[in-house]
């Protein structure tokens, strides 16, 4: 064993330090812990046990067996960037970071694919094929430090979702350690439609309950051959949300379509990436068309003139790579961009249907008034998906339960016109109670009935994504017994 | 109890002669909402896949699949059986495009999967479990998509190779591929299906654009210029291109009912360019005694391999395809072949080092084994 000595008198930080051989890879003392008492999501906190880092399959699986064995909840870890409380050591777990197994393992070309450990970082496959004109599709606003392993467990989105798909569009094979302790290969050779049930869409996006992905093939793609970026300016946010939708519904599907309200244009424009947007302006659009070079122009016509229909007050083409770039900085900055007009900030994640959006958006004033919080509004507009931003200040009494509170009156907003109650953060922790919002306790008991299949003794990030088990369903059942 | 849909794939699976129910989908049809302007549409499993793309062109959308299908296939089925064609590579497939369900669980219960809206992470992704299931797991009673709008323009270039170098084949598609051309499909067709098709014994790309009307045209005068040498350039615009297609979804033999005895159809999955070398098996088996027609996407590598002849020659045809595809780590599933000769066969294909969790999800779902039973992977 390399480095210093394990001064703890727990035999299973001994033994955990063993499977990874390594006293480095391993913590355990309170003040090194202290840094994984929350991920994104920093509203609940709570201690692991210890953080191990596993360099390779055979040891994240050792470590699945030995947790098992000893009746030691666990969890997985990438960068930490979750915000919905996912990666919360809620039960005191064991946290296997994953942030050490970050190889790019190969890519090909040819068959247009590449295969990498779950630490790898979402910008650094993009960064590593650019050269030869290719890209990585999902684009998370986080994606210079999340994990394309993080990304996997929550399904990531990200801007170009509207035209590319989110994450589990583009996953072609995954390794997983199941909680048992078994390592499973899906998707062999990324060759899509395997026999069987389809275990990779099921597994992407189940924040990390069903196993700990060890590697993962994902499809890559050709550059777009031109693109061209919008700004427009509304004075009225259902001018704006309408022009959203008279886009799409003129057969063009942007390859990004984004919008701000007033609240987060303030916020964007004191932060670090201001870019000129006027002050006094309702909403603003972001929109992006790529493609066929041959093609572009028609569709931003058509676009410019849909945005006219809708009273647009301006609107700008970016002139060169530069211009664009900068818009999109202001844009992709835009939750940490509320730290410079508010304390605290609690992000919100719901989806409508895009015809919804001026309703909802009034609604979200409403809640806005009621609670006396600020709420900026920036979001995924083409795809329906909101980021409702609730400015708060945590050291006011009670100010941080109103703003959770505003934050969940906002979700069942949403589920009211049909919608849901995340489009790409996931349920974590935050959002269990609010799943009752689209589902009943059958269809919640036929998701962790999948889940026992997967994670018998639930040991693995146990208390996430499902509400507690209400009341409804033991009356349901005792009425069943009744008629039998 | 057995799942008909249209009963367009009674030849997929299904090794049990008998069952005390067979539940027909086929009166349970129609559009539950179509929203245009959230482009999302919900309907009833028994719906003619074709009837719902017709009605939805009136909006200039469509349902973004290209499932082999007649107008007897109801989207249920399509769904159930996880059916894709060339257009997939463009499109996607089932798991991109379905965004909802509502399912009757083998206990009765209605259960809901998924939403209405485009994007959406709460609770498991339970919509991936039943897409392709072929009815094992619950009765899908309605199913919710998204949709996509219908191109302005589209054009589909043939181009064919008359030497039948299958480097030089390969050297064009990478080509292709790696330029900054969009195709919707990028499929070879084998000699034997091109001359059904085009009257060329010869391999042929079918190559596919759908774009506005500029764009289209930019990429098919690239495509020209890139043709190869002595080969043959064919561009079929508009409703041309619809009639091809329309032709060649029809061969599918569990659409042809004058070809449904002594023949068969596999699914192959393989890596892209591993195409090639499936379209070569297939040409070397053509015989006197087996005709074979294939398919394959060198964008995606999902082909499709039709077989005729007598049984037995059909059978060790597709022991000598499953070589090659045992061989590369890909499968071969056969999707259509006569009820006797299902016996004989493994379907399926071989089931996965995983199984043991397939086997308990439908073990949980279905504890009593009521729906299709042995129908699919691994004799669940
Ligand atoms: C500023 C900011 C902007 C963001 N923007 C976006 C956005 O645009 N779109 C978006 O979708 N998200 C966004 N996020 C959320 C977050 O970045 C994503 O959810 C990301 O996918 C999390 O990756 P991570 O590596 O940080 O995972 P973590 O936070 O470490 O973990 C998240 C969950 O995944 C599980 N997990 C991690 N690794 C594995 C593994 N290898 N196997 C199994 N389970 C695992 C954990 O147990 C946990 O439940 C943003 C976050 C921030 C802070
Ligand atoms: C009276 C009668 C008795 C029959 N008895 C038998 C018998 O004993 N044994 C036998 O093998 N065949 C029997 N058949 C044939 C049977 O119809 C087909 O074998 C098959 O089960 C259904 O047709 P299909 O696969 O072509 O349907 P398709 O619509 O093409 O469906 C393809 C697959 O998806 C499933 N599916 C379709 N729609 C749904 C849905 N909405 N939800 C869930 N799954 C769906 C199907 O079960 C099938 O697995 C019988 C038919 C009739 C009319």
């Amino acid at each position: 064993m390399k480095g210093k000595q394990i001064q703890s008198k727990d035999k299973h930080i001994h033994q955990l330090a063993a499977i990874v051989a390594n006293t480095r890879s391993i913590l355990y003392k309170k003040e090194d812990l202290l840094a994984y008492d929350c991920d994104g999501f920093t509203i609940h906190k709570h201690l692991p046990k210890a953080v191990v880092f596993p360099k390779n399959t055979k040891e994240v699986a050792e470590l699945v067996r030995y947790c098992c064995q000893n009746e030691l909840p666990f969890l997985a870890r990438g960068a930490g960037t979750g915000l919905s409380g996912g990666a919360i050591p809620l039960n005191g777990e064991v946290i296997i970071s994953l942030v050490k197994m970050k190889n790019l393992i190969s890519v090909d070309l040819e068959n247009r694919r590449a295969v990498v450990e779950p630490g790898f970082v979402n910008l650094k496959l993009t960064n590593s094929i650019s050269d030869k004109g290719y890209y990585y599709a999902p684009d998370p606003s986080s994606q210079s430090c999340c994990t394309i392993g993080g990304n996997v467990a929550e399904n990531a989105g990200g801007a170009h979702c509207l035209k590319y798909g989110v994450t589990t569009n583009h996953i072609l094979g995954l390794e997983v350690v199941v909680p048992t302790g078994e390592i499973i290969e899906i998707g062999d050779n990324g060759i899509p439609d395997a026999p069987g049930y389809d275990l990779l869409g099921l597994i992407t996006g189940s924040e990390g309950t069903l196993g700990i992905v060890t590697k993962i093939t994902v499809r890559i793609l050709k550059n777009p051959e031109a693109k061209q970026t919008v700004l427009a300016y509304f004075d009225d946010v259902t001018d704006g949300s309408q022009a959203v939708s008279a886009i799409i519904s003129a057969g063009i599907i942007p390859a990004a379509l984004e919008m701000m309200d007033k609240t987060a244009i303030e916020g964007v424009e004191a932060a670090a990436f201001p870019v000129g947007h006027p002050k006094n302006i309702a909403a603003v659009l972001l929109i992006e068309v790529d493609g066929i070079s041959a093609g572009i122009e028609e569709q931003i016509n058509q676009i410019l003139s849909v945005c006219r229909q809708f009273n647009v007050r301006d609107v700008k083409v970016a002139q060169d790579e530069q211009e664009r770039s900068r818009w999109w900085a202001n844009r992709k900055t835009g939750f940490g961009a509320m730290g410079a007009i508010s304390p605290d900030y609690l992000v919100q994640d719901g989806v409508i249907p895009r015809s919804k959006l001026p309703e909802v958006l009034e609604r979200i004033n409403q809640i806005s008034e009621h609670s006396g919080l600020r709420i900026a509004n920036i979001f995924h507009a083409g795809d329906g998906n909101l980021h409702p931003l609730i400015l708060f200040d945590a050291k006011i009494p009670g100010e941080t339960e109103k703003a959770l509170e505003a934050g969940s009156a906002c979700l069942q907003a949403c589920a009211e016109v049909g919608g849901t109650i995340t489009g790409e953060h996931g349920v974590g922790i935050e959002k269990r109670e609010e799943m009752r919002f689209v589902f009943n306790e059958e269809e919640i008991a036929a998701q962790t009935t999948i889940r026992s299949v997967f994670n018998p003794v639930n040991l693995l990030n146990a208390g996430k994504l499902f509400p507690s088990p209400g009341k409804c369903v033991e009356i349901k059942m005792e009425k069943k017994a009744a008629i039998l | 109890m057995i799942i008909e849909g249209g009963g367009t794939k009674k030849g997929f699976g299904g090794l049990v002669e008998h069952a005390d129910i067979c539940l027909s989908l086929k009166d349970y049809k129609g559009i539950v909402e179509h929203n245009p302007g959230d482009m999302t549409i919900t309907l009833k499993a028994g719906t003619s896949y074709l009837e719902v793309q017709n009605y939805l062109a009136g909006f200039n959308q469509m349902i973004s699949l290209d499932p082999f299908a007649n107008e007897h296939t109801s989207i249920g089925g399509v769904i159930a059986a996880n059916d894709s064609g060339p257009k997939r590579l463009g499109y996607g497939s089932a798991r991109d495009a379905v965004i909802g369900m509502r399912l009757v669980y083998p206990d009765g219960s209605l259960i809901r999967a998924g939403g209405k809206v485009v994007k959406n992470v709460a609770g498991y992704d339970m919509n991936k479990l039943f897409i392709g299931s072929m009815g094992t797991l619950a009765v899908i009673s309605e199913i919710t998509l998204k949709l996509r709008p219908v191109a302005n323009y589209q054009s589909l270039v043939l181009i064919s190779f008359p030497a039948g170098n299958l480097d030089v084949i390969k050297q064009f598609v990478v080509t292709v591929l790696d330029s900054l051309m969009e195709p919707i499909t990028l499929e070879l067709l084998s000699p034997t299906l091109a001359a059904k098709l085009t009257g060329r014994r010869e391999y042929t790309a079918a190559i596919q654009f759908e774009d506005v009307e500029s764009s289209v045209h930019y990429q098919t005068t690239y495509l020209e210029n890139l043709k190869p040498e002595g080969g043959t350039f064919t561009i079929l615009q508009q409703e041309d291109a619809n009639l091809f297609w329309q032709a060649f979804y029809d061969l599918y033999p569990g659409l042809n009912a004058e070809n449904k005895t002594k023949s068969a159809a596999l699914k192959v999955g393989l890596k892209n360019m591993e195409v090639l070398e499936l379209l070569e098996v297939t040409e070397r088996l053509e015989s006197g005694q087996i005709h074979l027609l294939a398919h394959g996407g060198l964008g995606h590598g999902i082909s499709q391999v039709y077989l005729y002849g007598e049984s037995d020659r059909i059978l060790s045809a597709i022991q000598e395809i499953r070589k090659l595809t045992s061989a590369k780590g890909g499968y071969a599933i056969v999707k259509h072949l006569p009820f006797s000769e299902r016996l004989k066969i493994n379907i399926w294909d071989e089931s996965p080092s995983y199984f043991f969790l397939l086997k308990q999800i439908k073990a949980k779902v279905d504890p009593n084994n009521i729906l299709n039973e042995k129908r699919y992977v691994g004799g669940i």
